[in-house]
């Protein structure tokens, strides 16, 4: 009697499982240090030690000098190096002597602002730029008016300068807002200059166009809130009662106005009327639910 | 030599400082650079004028440190917060030619103040980044104590105590080390310190004869956003103003400040002139501090706010108000760059009757002042 092969499977390949991170015991930060820096060990287990290092980080000056050292090594894994930044960012929280460490610790960051490995680069940058570090201001912008010096793309930089409201960025925010190189980088030159009071007219003129995104125009209106909110009452009102505009920004305009609105706003006849007739009839449910929000502050 | 002005790059900048450095005849421009309403600030960031103002006082230490110099180099130990200057200023402050016991309590402020926001700094660099080799604000903040000698001699228990606390490093505790010998060896020599020089501001008056500024456009706005104008807000009864601004994010200038000011009605009150002697806190940032702002701001740090009391903000005649006060601040378009601490009193006429700048104000000082004013009248 022949043998029957054996029937291959039909059933498709297991989805890959995502590896188990490698759990390693409880060691001391000596033992996991080096466990993050041995080469021969697997990337997950060099992972799982750095996590150990945030205990015990700043204890000993000659350790932390190591861990910095691993940090700073190009030739390490990216993961490893990661871990242990990860680690040493919670024991800025958690080490009650950290303040010890600290002078070390930014010129380590510092020494990392052009590291090759970009993921690194940004969270080394948005540790740096949350300090209001002027060494990195600089090089931010220096990378925004000359973008062959960026070290990260121009919405991410606009982002970390957004940190520090004391940083000379609203010029070349502008600048990015009527020339962006990308849409991104113009919402975020948008964000920065949410705190820049002589930008009131720019956010007006925005708002007002129904050409703009409506992301761009929502952006807008939070950023008038915060510098001008009686302009953003008065044109919330004109949107709400513009049957053409977009339902986004009406949406927007409901919550601003019902959030932020005078008591004077209960005498408005017409506006309570076209959200009334919103409240019953919008297509969009997010206006619907405005025009709620809005009735039940100053419903007659 | 390259005129002194904010279209300046700071490179230029740079070289400028070490003209006047060679120049023993501008010795007197190097403290009028540090004024913060210098024009040389004028449209800069924060960080940028950090950077100038550290190579000032670095020149000024290498050249040694004079009297008119001196209150802006305690000022940034009283209350500064950028580890940069900070050092630069411990640096600066050994070269002066007279130690004394005052700096002493200033150092420990400076400890203080710079325990979370120590970096390492390289005081031979323009701007004094470094990711090499350099000195921290604390270690410059201990040789200051070591120069000090047997002026420091009221700080040894506090340095003591320091020995044993948790926040110093091995090589910060050596330096303390150092700075507890040198203290200890010149009280055992029985060196005397010369008692000189009040890091308090003296309290000026505006020159005779001069002519009072056009404040009558001056309009205010308050918490409430009720508007008055200057001089009816301001006459009619002395008044204790203090500058801040919502943004400030220096804790030992503007909230310190405001809170202060809080101290301020309170003792008023307990002495009996809480209805007779008003208090204003005016803010450098009036595009952005709206009266929501101003009133949120005054409340959490438990100020008063009435017809007496108020926050205010500038919506007519900034430039006046500047003027008037010579305000110890500059901008980067409407956003603060760098500002002094100050608090004013004003006589019932409106007139600046006393000034309390750059280092921490005693509020029963300021108190004592305002009450002088009100009784003197406009006498």
């Amino acid at each position: 009697m022949a043998t029957k092969k054996p029937r291959r499977s039909t059933a498709k390949p297991a989805a890959r499982k995502k590896a188990k991170p490698a759990s390693v015991p409880a060691m001391d930060t000596k033992m996991a240090l080096a466990l993050a820096a041995n080469p021969k060990k697997s990337i997950a287990q060099r992972v799982a030690a750095a996590v150990q290092l945030t205990r015990t980080a700043c204890d000993d000056a000659q350790l932390f000098d190591e861990i910095l050292a691993v940090l700073k090594d190009g030739t390490v894994p990216s993961p490893v190096r990661l871990a242990v930044l990860q680690a040493l960012q919670a024991a800025t929280f958690s080490s009650p002597v950290f303040d010890i460490c600290r002078p070390a610790y930014l010129s380590a960051l510092r020494a990392l602002v052009k590291d090759p490995d970009k993921e690194l680069r940004q969270r080394v940058l948005g540790i740096l730029a949350r300090e209001h570090d002027g060494y990195t201001q600089q090089l931010l912008l220096e990378g925004l008016r000359d973008p062959k010096k960026a070290v990260v793309p121009a919405e991410k930089a606009l982002q970390l300068l957004s940190y520090d409201v004391h940083s000379d960025a609203y010029p070349v925010a502008r600048e990015i807002v009527r020339n962006p190189p990308n849409q991104r980088a113009r919402r975020e030159a948008l964000r920065l200059l949410a705190a820049d009071a002589n930008s009131v007219g720019m956010f007006e003129t925005i708002l007002g166009n129904k050409k703009e995104a409506p992301e761009v125009r929502q952006l807008s209106a939070s950023a008038l809130h915060s510098l001008a909110p009686k302009k953003l009452q008065d044109m919330a009102r004109k949107i709400v009662l513009d049957k053409r505009d977009d339902h986004k920004v009406k949406a927007t305009s409901l919550t601003a106005l019902a959030s932020f609105g005078s008591d004077s706003i209960a005498r408005d006849k017409p506006l309570i009327a076209k959200v009334e007739r919103l409240e019953g009839n919008a297509a969009s449910s997010a206006v619907k639910r405005g025009a709620n929000q809005f009735l039940s502050k100053y419903r007659p | 030599m390259l005129a002194l002005e904010a279209s300046l790059s700071e490179a230029q900048f740079c070289a400028a400082v070490g003209q006047l450095k060679a120049d023993a005849s501008k010795r007197a421009v190097l403290a009028e650079l540090l004024r913060e309403n210098n024009p040389v600030y004028d449209e800069r960031g924060t960080a940028a004028v950090v950077r100038m103002r550290g190579w000032i006082l670095l020149a000024i230490a290498e050249l040694g440190l004079t009297e008119p110099e001196l209150l802006y180099v305690l000022e940034e130990l009283d209350n500064g917060h950028d580890a940069y200057l900070v050092a630069a200023a411990a640096r600066a402050l050994r070269t002066y030619a007279t130690p004394a016991p005052v700096f002493a309590q200033l150092l420990l402020r400076a400890l203080g103040n710079m325990r979370s926001r120590d970096d390492v700094v390289s005081l031979t660099t323009y701007g004094g980044y470094t990711i090499v080799e350099g000195s921290t604000a604390r270690q410059e903040i201990l040789r200051t104590f070591a120069w000090l000698g047997a002026a420091a001699r009221e700080a040894l228990p506090e340095l003591e105590a320091m020995r044993g606390e948790a926040g110093f490093s091995a090589a910060l505790k050596q330096e303390l080390g150092l700075a507890i010998g040198a203290i200890g060896a010149a009280c055992a020599e029985g060196a005397e310190p010369h008692d000189c020089c009040s890091p308090q501001a003296d309290a000026w008056k505006p020159a005779p004869g001069a002519a009072p500024l056009n404040m009558q456009t001056v309009t205010l706005e308050d918490q409430d956003g009720r508007r008055i104008g200057f001089r009816e807000l301001f006459t009619g009864k002395s008044s204790v103003v203090a500058f801040f601004y919502t943004r400030c994010t220096n804790p030992r200038k503007c909230s310190l400040t405001i809170e202060k000011l809080a101290r301020v009605q309170r003792l008023l009150r307990e002495k009996g002139f809480g209805d007779r002697i008003q208090t204003a806190a005016i803010t450098y940032d009036p595009a952005f501090d709206l009266p929501d702002r101003l009133r949120a701001y005054g409340a959490s740090r438990g100020l008063t706010m009435d017809d007496n009391n108020r926050m205010l903000r500038t919506v007519r005649g900034m430039a006046a108000l500047r003027g008037y006060f010579q305000l110890g601040v500059n901008f980067i378009e409407s956003v603060v760059n760098r500002h002094r601490i100050e608090v004013h009193v004003l006589n019932p006429r409106g007139e600046i009757a006393a000034s309390f700048e750059r280092i921490e104000w005693d509020e029963a000082a300021v108190v004592d002042t305002a009450i002088a004013a009100q009784q003197t009248g406009t006498a």
